[in-house]
This record gives structure tokens, sequence and C-alpha cells, in this order.
């Protein structure tokens, strides 16, 4: 089943707008502007944007470290996101988190821990709150091939499954976790099959096929909310960037990476906008120049806004007392 | 003969010239051996002994447990774990196992596993990416750990923590793997459990382990042309640690600073306190002094990041406190 046409184009916008955050972010990691290290999304942005298309606002979702668009899409101002990657007071969380902790309770984006692993456990107590509470909200827990291999996995995937939490693990199999491409990981040649161990209902789809995207994550989120407890969605894609922004990753064929590039989601979804919806060239030029503005605007205030007070380091430590400098 | 090296530099060449003395080594780890590690210290070792390095899948506690049961088995792991903070996910291996093995077998078996992590903070890499971790381990009976400052050191250190028969976690400080220092190309080792002396004085004694270091003489630079004569004290082994060269210090100068980097309460810099102050209260002149961390955690933003670490004037202000008294 397709999408409409209207949901196609919004998607597409997403998936627009998160490419070229993210080369934004690359440009600035590059120039020294942005500090620490950035994980980039670029060549998976179909898999972010059709998650975050896929669920409600109030449904929970964890990002990953490569997160940035998914975080982007959730419904905090993208501003937001940019700024704080940029370390600026400005930013949704102050500065104090940066690309790998990019948080906002009011859309439900529980932040990333740089602890991989981390959030496949916490992921379950959402999960549960939302059964203890009788609400209808799912949880969406991102992570890689790589953090499959943390023993936190295991104790995620078994407690959901016995529990039958709503949790939607959306595992974006990029191939690699830094040098080591799964198949030197793990025993299978799928990775879906963990959630057949433990009886998790579990597929392998096209993760550059923002389309399939949505629609097996919106059916495997029909069925959480329905208390039929969790699935497992692996999404193929990969990366385009190294491991973080300025890493070579001379670990991989060029012809490899070559491959993966010619098979742009975003170039295709754009592809399919023109073929079977009957979009001019121009109409979708015009509609990602609005877009660029937008960018120009985010990364305007993004250099522009002060970097956070000094003081700010002390806050937020205990609930109920200050920290002594 | 003695040549340049980098701290990184040194510590490859202490595990070549480990793996080449003892069969029984061997390295396991996340992008170890295709890639030479993410800082790159076990470059070259998958060329000359493909079958001694190992690239793990993400899974600290597997790294760690397979490290225990194999040293169990007499042989000598050396496995790494990307940075200090991931230790919490194998917490219990070191804490629950390697610590408690020699004492669990009666001595007839322990776990001489040297375990590399690197620590600190400095890099913008926010809370997660930036502990230092030595007093998460000081309070275990069983575990030596290392935090070397210099080349110099870190070979030697790491020669002897391999060859030591006891669990070592060797704590490398990200911001010093670019700092040279003469290394002699044989090699060598630096007895553990022993501080050094590096720098003479007379009025009051600094102690410091790794970046704090360089501003303990930093400060005794300033001082001096004020007439205050400081003594520089390299802490080296953090645990079990050397009373005897910290008491000589102590007992000459009777006026003691504490430079540590990470969180005031609990640090290692609380223990040496508590027991100069036990051992050697009828020497001290003036109260002990702490340089810290402050107690919170890391924040992503700079000016954060620097605000909470310890530096150079908070020495040079304490020992003239210490003057003063
Ligand atoms: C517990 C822990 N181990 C290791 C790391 C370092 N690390 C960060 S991302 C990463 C690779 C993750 O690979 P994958 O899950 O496939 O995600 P990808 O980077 O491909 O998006 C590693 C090893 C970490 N942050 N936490
Ligand atoms: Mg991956």
């Amino acid at each position: 089943m397709a999408l409409a046409k209207e949901r196609l184009l919004k998607v597409y916008k997403d998936m627009f707008m998160i490419r070229r955050f993210e080369e934004v972010i690359q440009e600035y990691a590059a120039n020294g502007t942005i500090p620490g290290f950035v994980h980039l999304s670029i060549g998976q942005e179909a898999c972010q944007a059709g998650v975050v298309e896929a669920l409600q606002r109030t449904d929970y979702k964890f990002p990953d470290h490569r997160g940035h668009g998914a975080i982007a899409l959730c419904g905090t101002d993208p501003k937001l996101v940019m700024a704080e990657i940029f370390a600026k007071a400005t930013g949704i969380n102050g500065g104090r988190g940066g690309s790998m902790h990019v948080n906002d309770l009011e859309y439900r984006n529980m932040g990333f821990n740089g602890i991989q692993g981390s959030t496949m456990v916490t992921c379950l107590g959402t999960a549960f709150a939302s059964v203890y509470n009788k609400t209808k909200d799912v949880t969406a827990v991102f992570l890689g091939d790589g953090t499959l291999g943390e023993g936190a996995c295991h104790e995620s995937l078994n407690l959901a499954a016995t529990w039958k939490l709503p949790v939607l693990y959306c595992l974006v199999n990029n191939q690699y976790a830094i040098s080591t491409n799964y198949h030197d990981a793990h025993p299978q040649q799928e990775l879906k099959t963990w959630g057949e161990g433990y009886e998790i209902p579990s597929c392998r789809i096209d993760g550059n096929d923002v389309e399939a995207v949505i629609e097996t994550v919106e059916v495997a989120a029909e069925h959480a909310r329905n208390g039929e407890g969790p699935a497992l969605i692996e999404m193929m894609t990969y990366r385009w960037q190294g491991h973080f922004a300025g890493d070579p990753a001379a670990y991989r064929p060029e012809e490899e990476v070559a491959a993966w590039k010619a098979k742009d989601p975003v170039k295709k979804t754009r592809g399919d906008l023109m073929q079977k919806h009957g979009f001019s060239e121009e109409a979708l030029t015009a509609i990602e120049a609005g877009i660029e503005a937008d960018i120009a605007e985010m990364l305007r205030f993004s250099l522009e806004s002060p970097a956070p007070k000094i003081e700010e380091a002390l806050t937020f430590v205990y609930a109920d007392r200050e920290v002594e400098a | 003969m003695s040549r340049v090296l980098t701290y990184a530099k040194a510590i490859n060449e202490a595990l070549f010239q480990s793996m080449e003395r003892d069969a029984s080594v061997f390295i396991l780890g996340e992008d170890v051996a295709k890639m030479g590690g993410d800082f790159g210290i076990t470059q070259g070792i998958s060329y000359k002994w493909p079958d001694r390095i190992f690239d793990t899948a993400l899974s600290e506690s597997a790294i760690l447990g397979l490290s225990n049961g194999a040293a169990l088995c007499g042989l000598r792991p050396v496995p790494e774990i990307m940075f200090a903070d991931f230790l919490g996910v194998c917490y219990d291996q070191l804490v629950n196992n390697a610590a408690k093995l020699r004492f669990m077998f009666q001595g007839k078996a322990g776990a001489p596993i040297t375990v590399r992590a690197v620590q600190g903070a400095g890099i913008r890499c926010a809370y997660h990416h930036s502990a230092c971790v030595e007093s998460w381990f000081m309070n275990t009976p069983g575990l030596v750990v290392v935090s070397p400052s210099s080349p110099y050191e870190a070979k030697g250190m790491l020669n002897a923590a391999i060859r030591n028969d006891n669990p070592v976690i060797f704590l490398e400080h990200k911001l010093l793997y670019n700092t040279k220092g003469e290394v002699p190309e044989e090699y060598y080792e630096v007895p553990l459990y022993e501080a050094e002396v590096e720098r003479e004085g007379s009025d009051v004694t600094i102690i410091g382990l790794q970046i704090t270091l360089p501003m303990a003489h930093a400060a005794a630079k300033q001082l001096e042309k004020k007439g205050v004569s400081c003594e520089i004290i390299d802490l080296r082994t953090v645990a079990p640690y050397d009373k005897e060269t910290l008491k000589a210090s102590v007992a000459k100068t009777g006026r003691l600073v504490i430079a540590q980097e990470g969180p005031r309460c609990g640090g290692w810099a609380a223990e040496l306190s508590a027991m100069i102050s036990e051992d050697l209260f009828e020497y001290l002149r003036a109260p002990i002094k702490r340089v810290t961390s402050l107690d919170v955690p890391i924040a992503f933003a700079p000016a954060l990041e620097d605000f909470v670490l310890p530096k150079t004037e908070q020495i040079v202000a304490a020992c003239e406190a210490l003057m003063e008294y």
C-alpha cells in the first residue's frame, strides 16, 4: 500500500531537511565550530524520518547516537536542536548535552545515553509506565547493528517479550559498528532473528524505502498499542560518512560506499514524488528552497546564540539541593 | 638507546614488546584489530600477530568475562575498553570477579588481566565520555589502578602491569596521547606501587596525576618567584598507593596540596588526605588542601567543561593559603 501523495511529500520534506541539517553539522564540525564528536545520519534519513512519521507525538522515542534526524523531527523546534549541537545556551538542553544527548520531554524524545545498550533497557520503563498507567503510548528505541552485541539488549528483548511491553525495536542495520562489519560481530545472516529468538514479531525491510519504514512501524505500533507486545524491525541501510564526522572510514571498500550512495533514500523519494505523483522538478526545487531557507535560519540562530553561563554547570545535579563551586 | 615518542606510541610499543616476550599475552576489544583501536593505540599488532588480537562485538561484559576466565587458565589478556566510562557496563567483572578471584581460589589462581581504557575530560564529549574513574575502583581490594602521566611511565608501567599477577586497570588520559617524551627503545618496566618525586622542594608537597602534573609544575614555577619551594609527586599507582614516598615528602614539607581530576567527594585525593592526617598529623603545619573537579557531571559546552576542571591558579592559591596559614 503506497502512501498518499500529501504524506509522501511531508516525509520527503522531513528527509530533505535532515539531509541538509546533517550537511551543515558536518561542515561546522569540520571547521571546528562544533566541539566534540558528531555522528551523522546522512544516508539513513528514511529510517529516521519514517519511524518518527509512524509514531504519535505522545509515543516515547529513544533516538541513538546517530539520531540528529529523528531528534529534529520529534516536534522540537529544529533550531533548538541545532543550537544544542553547537553548544549554545539556546540549545534545547542549554548546551549541556550536545550531539549525543539531545532530549526533549515535551515531545517525548527521551534522549540518548552515550553508553551503548543503555537505552535498550531504559525503554522498558517507559513502555512499562504506559501499561501501568493504562495509556496507549508505545516506546520506540533506535539501536544499531553493533549495539545489539550488548548484553542489555538480550535482557530487554526477553523482558519485553515476556511481559508483552509496547516496545518497537528500531534496529538500524547500517552494517558497521565503527570498523566492524555486522557479519564479524554476529553469527546470524539477518539480525531480525535476534527478535525471533524471543518470539518477538520481527522483520527485515529496506531501510532506504521510507514508505516501507512507515508502513511497517505503523503496523507494529498498532499491535503494541493493542497490548500485543513488542516488535523488532531491522532496517537495512548505510551511513555515508565515517563513524563520526572526520573519520576517514578506511575500513570500508569504496565500491560498497558507492553502491549504497546510488541507493540514496532522499533521491529515491524525490523520484517517487515525480514519477508516481506527478510533481514537477520546479515544484520540488521550490519546496527545497524553502527548506534551505529554514536551515539557513537555524544556522544563523545557532551561530549567533551565546554560550551558556558557567554557573549552569552546577545546576540540576540534585533535585533538592545546590552543588558548591 | 632512547628517543622521543608520544604517549600513544609508547603504549603501542609496550604492547608489542610484552607480546613479543610472552606468548600468553593477547588483546581483545572493540575495533582493536582491523582498525587498531579507536585512538590508534593497538595499530600494527594484527599484522604481526593476527591470531593474538581480536575484534569483539560491543560486549564489554563478555570482553572482561572472557579475560577473567582465560586468565584463570594461565593466559594474560590485555582487553581494551574504548572509554573508561564504559567500564560501568562491565563493573561486575572487575569488582566482583577480577578483584576477588585470587582470594576465592586461595592464591592458586587469580586474574592477571590488564584492562586498558582511556579516561579524562577535555575533549568536549560530555558526561558519558569524560570521567576519570580511579575512584570507582580504589574502594575494591584486589584491584590495582594505575594512571601513567608521561610516555616513559606509560610504556614502563604497561609492561609492568602486563607481567603483574593482579588485575590492573590501566588508565590512559586522552589529553596525553600526543604528549612527547624520552622513551628507551628496549623493554623496561616502571615498577607499580611507587610514586615518583618529580621536583624536590621544601615548603609544600603537591601530589598530582596525569593532567594535574603539568599544572603543578606551572604552579611551582610561579610560586618559586614568590620564594615558595614546591615538591611535586607523581602518584602513578592510585591503588594500592605508595604511602612511604608520600609520607616522607609531607614529613619534610609539613604542607600538602593534592591535585586531582575528578569529583572531590570520595576521590583518591580524599583517601590520601585521610591517610596523611592520620599518620602524619603532628608534622602538618597547615590543613591539607585538595584541588579537584567540582562535584558535577561533565557538561558538553566548552565553557561549562572548563569551569568544573582543576586549574593551575587553584593550585597556586592553595599553596599560598597553606604558606599563610
Ligand atoms: C558501552 C559502549 N561501548 C562502546 C561504545 C563506543 N561506540 C559508540 S557507537 C559504537 C558503534 C555502534 O555501532 P552501531 O550500534 O552499529 O551504530 P552505528 O554507529 O553504526 O550507527 C561504538 C563502539 C559506547 N558508546 N558505549
Ligand atoms: Mg551500525
